[in-house]
Order: structure tokens, then C-alpha cells, then sequence
């Protein structure tokens, strides 16, 4: 399968608050630990202070990702696979999550049909500089010719 | 000494090759839709009359809600047993995942069950206190197929300290 989006080529996203509420709201719903609940248990924790849930922020770097994915006419599907996903510093309140992805292979083998499989690298910043997390993953993009031309 | 906690324990307590089946979950329409509205949004996850006539032929489940639902049941199961750690815990903090793959789609109605088996303990010694803990996770559905699998590091504390 050819493939029309150039390796190593950049794409940034637009980025989102981490505030206190979206943070407590995933919280309490996925991850109920007081390092991300209770400011003061928080700050006697590993992390410090109150800080976001890894899989918040790995969801968080999905809803950036299929939005900068679409944004360039990348017709993304669904994820299908994470290689690797490290999360290398807490997210702490009101940092600005945003990502930046490199596009990777494309190519045939996606185990969604009629779907091709684009390889992504994930870098999670906080907007201040930081990298707090980093993710190889695989998306299913439609093969569809119209949406392959990536902007440059 | 070994604790009968499952996050009081150290390093050295936790054993290769345990295994446990720790929660089960049966998804509804809402928290799908919720969720992808959130974090993932695609038509297929946010719109039951679009999804119908779509690739999946009806509505399913963003991946990363079957993974942060791994999470939740994770903590139920862990937090039970974490009465008289006073000190925060010691062990649970994930640094990395590896190889994690969706490979069925979750819909309404279904309901996983999650396990995970220690694998590995890596000789590393981390900020001089921790260690890493690898293990293999899996979730699988109500009709015995896995629909997510992925290892997990975690730290844990080590007992002998200087």
C-alpha cells in the first residue's frame, strides 16, 4: 500500500485546560486514588500535589489527536493498538494539554477492514514546556483518496 | 512479613506469577456516549441512529473507556484492601504501559471481566526507594473473547532501605 502522508512530518494541536473539575470529575468516575482527589493527601503523595489521572490525560491526548488527525483530512477511525505509552511527570491543575504527533507508516495490514493502519508518535506537553507523557500508537484511518493528502 | 493488603505490601512481597480476577462491568448506552463525547468523539460512540447504519452497525465503545474502566475496577479491588497505609500507598503508581490492544469492539449491554498476573519484577531501583512491578492485564467478554490486553509497570516500595 502507498503511502501519501511523509514520515517525520509535524502536526500540533489546539490544547485543553486541565482544571480542577475535569480532573476530579475523571476521577471519581475511573480513577478514585486521593493523589487525584484530595489536595491534601495529594501533597503527601508520590506526585506531590493533586495531579490528573495517567488515563485521563491518555484520553485526553486521543480527543487532541483524532481532532488534529481530522483537522488535516486524515479520516481516523478508532485507535487500534498502543506500542508504548509512558507518562514521564504529573499533570497538575490548570496546565494546557496539547500534543504533538508525527505521522508514521501507513500501510494495509489494520485489523479494522477497509481501513488502513497509520502509525502515530504522541507527545503530551503541558504547555509550559514540559513532555508528561508519550505514546506510540496505531490509529484506523479510512482509505478513502480524498482523505489522504495531509496539509503540509 | 507478608500483609494480607494488597497495597500495603512491598516490593519484595508481591510475587511473580499471581493472578487475579478483579472486577467485572457491564456498559450502558449512556456512559458510552458520555465518554466519547468527552475524550473520543466519532459518531460511531456518540450517536446510536448514525451508528445503525455505520461500519460497527450500531454503537460502540471508545477504546480508552474499556481502558479506564480497567482502572475503576482496578482501584475498587485494590482499595478494599488498603485500610492502615497511612503514608499514601506503597505501590500502584503506573509509569508505563506496553503492547495494549483493543481487539474486539464493547457495546451496550456487554459486560467484561478484567484479570491481571504478575510477570515480571525488573532488578531495578528507582529515586533509590522503588521497584517495578510488570504485569500482563486482560479483559474479556461476556461471550469468553479478550477484547483488550496490555503490561502495565507500576512502582512498588522497597523494604530494605539503609
Amino acid at each position: 500500500m502507498a503511502t501519501s502522508t511523509e514520515p517525520d512530518s509535524y502536526l500540533t494541536s489546539t490544547s485543553i485546560a486541565l482544571d480542577s473539575g475535569s480532573i476530579a470529575r475523571f476521577a471519581a468516575q475511573f480513577d478514585p486514588q486521593p493523589y487525584h482527589l484530595d489536595r491534601e493527601a495529594a501533597a503527601n503523595s508520590i506526585f506531590g500535589g493533586l495531579c490528573a489521572s495517567g488515563w485521563h490525560i491518555a484520553a485526553l491526548a486521543t480527543r487532541l489527536t483524532v481532532e488534529t488527525l481530522l483537522k488535516h483530512g486524515i479520516a481516523y477511525v478508532t485507535m487500534t493498538s498502543v506500542g508504548e505509552l509512558k507518562w514521564t511527570r504529573p499533570s497538575f491543575v490548570d496546565e494546557q494539554i496539547g500534543v504533538r504527533l508525527t505521522l508514521g507508516e501507513r500501510a494495509g495490514d489494520s485489523p479494522i477492514p477497509d481501513t488502513d493502519r497509520l502509525d502515530l508518535l504522541v507527545d503530551v506537553h503541558n504547555g509550559e514546556g514540559d513532555i508528561v507523557a508519550t505514546m506510540t500508537a496505531s490509529a484506523a484511518v479510512t482509505r478513502d483518496p480524498t482523505a489522504e493528502e495531509v496539509a503540509p | 512479613m507478608t500483609s494480607l493488603y494488597i497495597r500495603d505490601r512491598w516490593f519484595e512481597d508481591i510475587p511473580v506469577g499471581e493472578f487475579h480476577v478483579f472486577g467485572s462491568h457491564t456498559f450502558s448506552e449512556l456512559e458510552i456516549v458520555e465518554f466519547a463525547l468527552v475524550f473520543d468523539p466519532r459518531p460511531e460512540s456518540t450517536d446510536p441512529e448514525i451508528a445503525r447504519n455505520n461500519r460497527w452497525r450500531g454503537l460502540v465503545a471508545s477504546p480508552w473507556l474499556v481502558t479506564s474502566m480497567w482502572m475503576r475496577k482496578m482501584v475498587d479491588y485494590m482499595e478494599v484492601y488498603a485500610q492502615g497505609v497511612n503514608d499514601g500507598r506503597r505501590n500502584g503508581a503506573g509509569v508505563a504501559i506496553r503492547d495494549l490492544k483493543w481487539l474486539e469492539q464493547v457495546r451496550p449491554g456487554h459486560t467484561l471481566t478484567y484479570t491481571y498476573e504478575i510477570i515480571a519484577k525488573p532488578d531495578r531501583v528507582i529515586r533509590d526507594k522503588w521497584g517495578l512491578i510488570c504485569s500482563r492485564n486482560e479483559a474479556f467478554n461476556q461471550y469468553g473473547n479478550k477484547v483488550m490486553q496490555f503490561e502495565i509497570d507500576i512502582l512498588a516500595e522497597r523494604a530494605a532501605q539503609a
